[in-house]
């Protein structure tokens, strides 16, 4: 079990993740992440491979800065009324996972609650975030988020914000 | 759900005065009348593909899916024959199978437990004592109901609720070729559907999207909000992909320069394909590109290089095959848009492996997939986000009529059917005449 300090910090910074996303302040979401960071959402419960199987989402910092730029793009059509969203999450536990190129690395469980309202619409997703974090100086960096939603092989509307 | 008698179906003149050669009406989107005649007359009279046989490789195996207003299992039986049943125990009509695919060699009613084998005859009945003399376990009145008419061309498993079909090869006709395409450029000369697909479903009806996947023209202005961040974004910055996703965003940035050389090709029946796509800087092969260069090797290895030159040389898009399946040979992608409601469409989206070929082919349909048929892709949602405001705007009285005119003056006529540039809506209007023929047709 980790000390209540860090396990506190842990917590501090998943919710600060949230409140950036629930604020639209993509851009700060995004410098969470290291250069090479990953964020991936299943398309299947309990899916281990992502170059076989399709994921919902599987994409590196490169790629997440094009979407969080059509985020913040005007033109984004879907975005039109801009979705508004909160992030609930719960139920952290983080447990160290060694060293990082000399700095603590910790492995983050979390569960998630979103409800994403736009125009007259709402939807509820939910699941449970797994976290690979490095401490970097006070704060943290997203090495790799995993984002298993309850449903992820349902059929879905689109999705815009990410969770 | 409304019962077929509860609705006025329209009658051939009512049909008739809804297309005209450059216009339709906005019932042809929002009559739930004119949806339930497009359910008996198009999706019960059409060959409609099903699953795909890699799908269902030993007896036991099943898909479930849709055709026409039922849902329905595509199975493999204890004889290797393929069967389509529709997923309904005759006992009370309780719903049997409540998965999208698995493998059973019995399939069993959990409410007084009729039994039944995957050719959906009934196999047992618990205390058969019980029932009259006269019940017969072999009686087809008490098997699951059969699908009579199934074909199948080269894997792609098609069935009809007609009794009396033409063969599928008519209803095919030059669309045969896209199946070929896609099955010749695998090495061992078989593909195999990956086992992750999506499910996405949109607010509007099944022919918007079938449009739009015959358009070339909206890509420019729908997709911008990703064209302009990819064209902003460094090349090779992911590490994931070798670049293939923000590629795919970008190409979508092609306009009036690109559409130059590309030709849309509309066939009669409805169906439609667009050539000569991937050139002019389009989605072209990079020249250091070693998986393609290994790809192409394994190709050469089996089939020659001449053979390979001409598989690989067909150079399309979509290809649409009337009334709701689209394929994309080159990167192995297939749609399927099942109509749900007249303002309700389920779209299933699916690659192929190519069989022989490198590992690292199959990783990029798949990463295809993603890109454009995630519900978190950043192309398909803004193309639903339009499907649905036209389905908002078609369902309101103001307004009746669609327009569909743009390349009207220019399209041309050959043998095999319609041609036009990439401008032109030819290929809706090719799809609305065979909509007509379909809904008019009064014999099956």
């Amino acid at each position: 079990m980790l000390d209540p300090t860090t396990q506190r910090q842990i917590e501090l910074f998943l919710f600060e993740e949230a409140r950036l996303l629930d604020s639209g302040d993509f851009q700060g979401w995004l410098k969470l992440y290291e250069p090479q960071g990953i964020y991936w959402m299943p398309s299947k419960p309990g899916q281990t491979d992502p170059l076989n199987v399709a994921s919902i989402i599987y994409e590196d910092h490169g790629i997440l800065s094009i979407r969080v730029q059509r985020l913040l793009e005007e033109r984004a059509l879907v975005l039109t009324p801009m979705p508004r969203t909160t992030h609930v999450v719960g139920n952290i536990e983080a447990e160290p996972a060694g060293q990082e190129a000399g700095e603590a690395a910790f492995k983050v469980g979390a569960t998630f609650i979103c409800i994403v309202h736009q125009g007259d619409k709402q939807t509820l997703y939910s699941g449970r975030h797994s976290y690979d974090l490095v401490r970097s100086g006070e704060a943290f960096r997203i090495k790799m988020k995993r984002v298993a939603l309850m449903n992820s092989d349902a059929t879905h509307a689109p999705m815009t914000i990410p969770l | 759900m409304i019962e077929p008698h509860a609705l006025d179906i329209p009658t051939a003149d009512d049909i008739r005065g809804l297309v005209r050669p450059d216009h339709v009406h906005r019932r042809a989107y929002a009559d739930p009348a004119v949806f339930q005649l497009e359910q008996e007359r198009i999706f019960g009279r059409l060959w409609i593909y099903v699953a795909h046989e890699s799908q269902v490789k030993k007896p036991g195996d099943f898909v479930r899916t849709r055709l026409g207003g039922h849902e329905v299992l595509v199975t493999r039986g204890e004889d290797e024959k393929i069967n389509v049943l529709i997923n309904r125990c005759p006992h009370r009509g309780a719903r049997l199978c409540m998965v999208d695919q698995g493998t059973s060699r019995l399939f069993s009613c959990p409410y007084h437990a009729w039994v039944f084998k995957p050719d959906g005859s009934l196999s047992s009945v618990p205390h058969r004592q019980s029932y009259p003399a006269s019940f017969d376990l072999n009686d087809p009145i008490n098997h699951m109901q059969r699908i009579k008419q199934i074909q199948t061309y080269r894997g792609f498993i098609f069935a009809t609720l007609n009794e009396n079909p033409a063969p599928l090869l008519n209803h095919l006709g030059a669309m045969t070729e896209v199946i070929d395409n896609l099955v010749d450029r695998a090495p061992d000369g078989e593909v195999e559907m990956g086992e992750s697909y999506f499910s996405v479903e949109y607010r509007g009806n099944w022919k918007l999207h079938m449009e739009n996947a015959a358009d070339i023209f909206h890509p420019s202005f729908v997709h911008a909000s990703s064209v302009m961040p990819a064209r902003k974004a460094p090349a090779n910055a992911s590490i994931l992909d070798q670049d293939q996703t923000r590629e795919m965003l970008l190409a979508n940035g092609f306009g009036f320069k690109e559409w130059e050389g590309i030709q849309l090709n509309g066939l009669p029946g409805g169906h439609a394909y667009m050539t000569n796509i991937y050139s002019n800087g389009v989605l072209v092969q990079k020249e250091a590109d070693t998986i393609a260069t290994q790809y192409r090797a394994a190709l050469v290895a089996k089939v020659g290089e001449e053979r390979t030159a001409e598989i690989l040389g067909m150079n399309r898009f979509n290809n649409i095959v009337y009334p709701n399946l689209i394929i994309n040979a080159q990167y192995q992608q297939m749609r399927v848009a099942t109509p749900i409601a007249v303002d309700r469409t389920l779209v299933r989206i699916y690659c192929f492996r190519l069989k022989g070929a490198p590992d690292e082919m199959f990783h990029r349909s798949v990463r295809f997939l993603t890109t454009l048929g995630s519900p978190a892709s950043m192309i398909f949602s803004d193309d639903i986000e339009m499907l649905e405001r036209c389905q908002q705007g078609l369902s309101k009285d103001e307004g009746p009529w669609v327009d569909f005119s743009r390349g009207f003056d220019s399209d041309r006529r050959d043998a095999n059917g319609m041609l036009s540039g990439a401008a032109s809506e030819m290929p809706m209007r090719v799809q609305f005449q065979a909509w007509l023929n379909y809904l008019t047709a009064e014999a099956a």
